[in-house]
């Protein structure tokens, strides 16, 4: 109705002059007040700290508000970067994160690649809907599980070692060799079954002549998931790949939090738990700032860096 | 697809393949049995190590000391309000802000889509946030709880596809009725939209139930949600279980702290089963989450 003589009527009724700004905004004026409130919690919440990463380059005085009071320029980012325990816990982050996506990348892969195996629908449903329940679990309630399965003196693990090998009970959660793989095993533990959905996602929306054609062919089963399943969903662990190693440096900073004890945090002090030290309970707020904006940056470089290649190479990208 | 049922002699693969998801499941399972055994047993059973996955010398004890320690009782308490409440508000905040933004005729619309995706892939981080929540004076209330994680971009992006995918004829059927665009949000949209909403609901209701972080930084101790409350029982910060002697402290402990866990997990494990498909839908409508 692009004719000027007609007047509009709008949602509440009104009759309205035919500007067709003005008559825009009188029509939809309810949707734009639906958008401020959240819109403002929006830009508070979640843009206001990234304005508040300025920290990282000016120097914080309790009470003198978030920003911080003068530029200091890199000055923080030198100190850290001289810091041996930031190096410490840059290999660390890096050590953990490579460890866990080169375990729990293709585990989720070939858990859903046997799902699809299973015959009786059933059972398939039911293993799947067991399998990411613990996704569901609180990282607190795992590792407490975990203390209590592991316990030195009571554990389970501990108790079936001695009684089947004869072998003396093990401080797991204290001794510093045992961080890494109980951190990733974990991790497989939670995530494994959630992560298959989406893989198992993409297998069943694989093209069934496929399948056939490679009967004809006369592939056996193992042969039909190397040359026709996996090949098929190469897209969708691309993307995968690039989300994880994305976020390469943000690993579950929670879960070691919880894991770390004096004992064993050579190895368990990561980037995140290194920012969360400083900066919270030592309250060196810039420093801590320099640091996590840092390891954000890196994060975004990770990202965009994986993206390009995977474009060049098989032409999958997130953006 | 129902086509001839083609019946395969059962091969040896498929026979590990049904042994191997057999042991997935059982471990699944196992840890919670553990706790509950462990919950469940008398203290003298835990000092000699006679459980295993069965209670040894069925004992309430530790329930029963948990349900009288009103600091568990307090922590819980807050946990099923951080839970109900940030939910709400989540959800009225997100279908608020969906339902508008689905619109994409609105002036700004693109913008604003540009700053939620960019929101999800730059963050502020751990300090800046937290001076901005303690800045706004909210440290030590509730709201430092319920407000900053209202609005989380996964779940805005799945409703508003939702909301776009809502024929715009009963939109307009509802515009020549009279209805306003809020009475149209109100009285047609979120009725149609309940899967989608459950599904983000629970989501957001099963982050809530297991946040124990942001407790732990904003919070005074009386209002620390139940798992930050087992979380200092189990590195030691709350000291619970009495006993006569040392001995019996620390087994009571042991069979208090798989209570708390049990209690604490329970209700999720309990829904699990019937809500979980809402969860999957969430996951495959076209946005991946990690």
């Amino acid at each position: 109705m692009t004719d000027t003589t007609i007047l509009s009527k709008t949602p509440s009724g009104t009759y309205v002059p035919p500007n067709p700004k003005w008559r825009h905004f009188r029509r939809y004026w309810q949707l734009y007040v639906m958008m401020l409130l959240p819109l403002c919690h929006f830009l508070l919440f979640k843009y206001a700290p990234l304005i508040g990463n300025v920290l990282a380059f000016r120097r914080y005085r309790p009470g003198m508000g978030p920003y911080g009071t003068e530029w200091v320029g890199f000055a923080y980012f030198e100190r850290f970067l001289q810091d041996p325990s930031f190096w410490r816990a840059f290999n660390n982050t890096l050590i953990l994160s490579f460890g866990n996506i080169l375990i729990n990348f293709p585990i989720p892969i070939i858990f859903a690649l046997l799902l699809y195996e299973i015959r009786s629908k059933r059972f398939r449903k039911f293993v799947q809907t067991v399998s990411y329940m613990p996704r569901f679990i609180s990282t607190v309630v795992v590792i407490a599980i975990l203390g209590e399965l592991l316990s030195p003196s009571s554990g389970l693990l501990n108790r079936v070692l001695g009684s089947l090998f004869g072998m003396d009970p093990i401080y797991f959660v204290n001794e510093p060799q045992f961080f890494r793989p109980l951190y990733i095993l974990t991790e497989t533990w939670q995530f494994t079954g959630w992560t298959a959905i989406i893989y198992l996602a993409a297998i069943t929306g694989v093209n069934r002549e496929l399948f056939e054609a490679a009967d004809i062919d006369g592939a056996t089963r193992f042969q039909k998931v190397i040359y026709v399943t996996i090949p098929s969903i190469m897209s969708t662990i691309m993307v995968m790949l690039i989300l994880n190693v994305g976020s390469l440096l943000s690993l579950g900073f929670e879960k070691v939090l919880l894991m770390y004890t004096p004992s064993n945090a050579m190895v368990s002090d990561i980037i995140d738990t290194l920012v969360y030290r400083t900066g919270l309970t030592n309250q060196n707020y810039s420093y801590a700032t320099a640091i996590g904006l840092f390891s954000g940056i890196i994060g975004v470089i990770l990202v965009s860096t994986t993206n390009w290649f995977s474009k060049k190479m098989s032409g999958e990208s997130i953006y | 697809m129902h086509t001839q049922r083609k019946f395969r002699p059962l091969t040896f693969a498929d026979v590990l393949i049904y042994a191997f998801m057999i042991v997935v499941v059982l471990i699944c399972f196992i840890p919670f049995v553990y706790m509950l055994a462990l919950s469940l047993s008398s203290p003298e059973a835990i000092i000699n190590n006679k459980v295993s996955l069965f209670p040894v010398g069925l004992n309430f004890a530790a329930y029963e000391q948990i349900f009288t320690y009103p600091n568990f009782f307090k922590a819980y308490g807050n946990t099923i309000f951080y839970t109900a409440a940030g939910t709400l508000i989540s959800l009225f905040m997100s279908a608020l802000f969906a339902y508008a933004m689905s619109k994409r005729f609105l002036f700004g619309h693109k913008l604003v889509m540009m700053l939620i995706v960019f929101s999800m892939f730059f963050s502020g981080g751990l300090i800046p946030t937290y001076l901005l929540i303690s800045n706004l004076h909210l440290t030590g209330t509730p709201w430092a709880m319920l407000l900053p994680f209202a609005l989380n971009q996964f779940n805005l992006i799945i409703l508003i596809n939702f909301f776009r995918a809502i024929p715009s004829e009963i939109e307009e059927a509802a515009i020549i009725d009279g209805l306003s665009y809020f009475g149209i949000l109100r009285r047609v949209i979120l009725p149609l939209s309940t899967p989608a909403l459950a599904t983000i609901g629970l989501y957001t209701a099963v982050f809530f139930w297991n946040d124990w972080f942001n407790g732990l930084i904003y919070l005074n101790t009386d209002q620390y949600p139940v798992m930050l409350f087992l979380r200092n029982i189990v590195n030691g910060t709350t000291m619970v279980g009495d006993g006569a002697g040392a001995a019996d402290k620390s087994t009571i402990a042991m069979s208090i702290k798989s209570a708390v866990i049990i209690t604490s997990t329970l209700p999720i494990i309990i829904l699990y089963p019937m809500l979980q498909r809402f969860f999957v839908a969430g996951l495959t409508v076209g946005s991946v989450k990690g």
